[in-house]
């Protein structure tokens, strides 16, 4: 291995602080999407990270399934905020109260 | 350093950044392209972690599929209210607090845990120090996924059927009551 799993590790953790961060944070949400999306990444590096780590392939299997697990979210997520949108235009989280009372 | 470890080390610097500037941009375009980047990045290092066709669909279908896909809904909802608003909402820095915190929880337990084993390699790393590169590492995953995980990839394409039908019902226009 060209580098310690460690270091993978590493990195995995920062780029899921990012995600966090970005999903927390953001008021658009389409953005918080895409915020969950570098989260599911950044979990696909640390399974792929052990899947070499340990070389065994059942790391890059899941991480398969993460993949597709990802393009069901986007695609149903999407189709809410599409929803949402004819509803009320704009895409802040801000606006959206109606279920807040 | 090798090349391979400097490629590495640039490779992770990229993604962090590309994630940080994805996180931070005004603009949901500009936002969106440094995902791409950060996507492209992550394939990088799967290459560099002998994950070549998971390298494949990650160019595929993430930057190739998922991500236009998120482009066309933000070109389709025309968002231009991000330049005017504020980006962030006012509890921004619990959500820096929160994002750091996980970041911090998940490097602790794996320090933890590899101190813990105190550098004792497990049966499989000592097999792979002799054996090195693993070759075809393609074919170990495709005896994989259709011999233990047969069931699993037949629910994963269940579950994508079911979201095509979800997205289709929750996007579709509906019809003026009369």
């Amino acid at each position: 291995m060209i580098v310690p799993v460690e270091t993978v590790l590493g990195l995995s953790a920062v780029l899921f602080g990012i995600g966090v961060f970005g999903f927390l944070a953001r008021r658009n949400i389409i953005l918080m999407l895409v915020s969950v999306e570098v989260m599911l990444n950044a979990i696909n590096l640390s399974l792929v990270g052990f899947s070499r780590h340990l070389e065994d392939p059942r790391g890059q299997v899941l991480a398969l399934f993460v993949i597709a697990v990802a393009a069901a979210e986007a695609g149903v997520g999407l189709g809410l905020v599409i929803a949402l949108n004819r509803n009320k235009p704009g895409a802040g989280v801000g606006d959206l109260t109606e279920l807040k009372w | 350093m090798t090349l391979l470890t400097a490629t590495f080390y640039y490779m992770a610097a990229a993604s962090i950044a590309s994630a940080l500037l994805a996180v931070t941009r005004r603009n949901p375009v500009h936002s969106m392209l440094w995902v791409l980047a950060l996507f492209l990045h992550v394939a990088g290092i799967f290459l560099l972690l002998a994950a070549e066709f998971l390298a494949a669909v990650q160019v595929i279908v993430y930057a190739g599929a998922i991500l236009i896909f998120y482009l066309f809904v933000v070109m389709l909802l025309d968002l231009p209210d991000e330049e005017a608003r504020p980006r962030f909402g006012r509890h921004w820095p619990f959500a820096a607090a929160a994002g750091l915190s996980f970041a911090a929880l998940a490097w602790l337990a794996q320090v933890n845990r590899l101190d813990a084993g105190g550098g004792v390699a497990t049966p499989a790393a000592q097999n792979v120090a002799a054996e090195g590169l693993s070759q075809g590492s393609l074919s170990e995953v495709g005896m994989a996924l259709f011999g233990p995980f047969a069931l699993p990839f037949e629910i994963a394409s269940l579950v994508l059927l079911a979201a095509i039908v979800g997205a289709v019902v929750l996007a579709r226009r509906r019809p003026a009551r009369p």
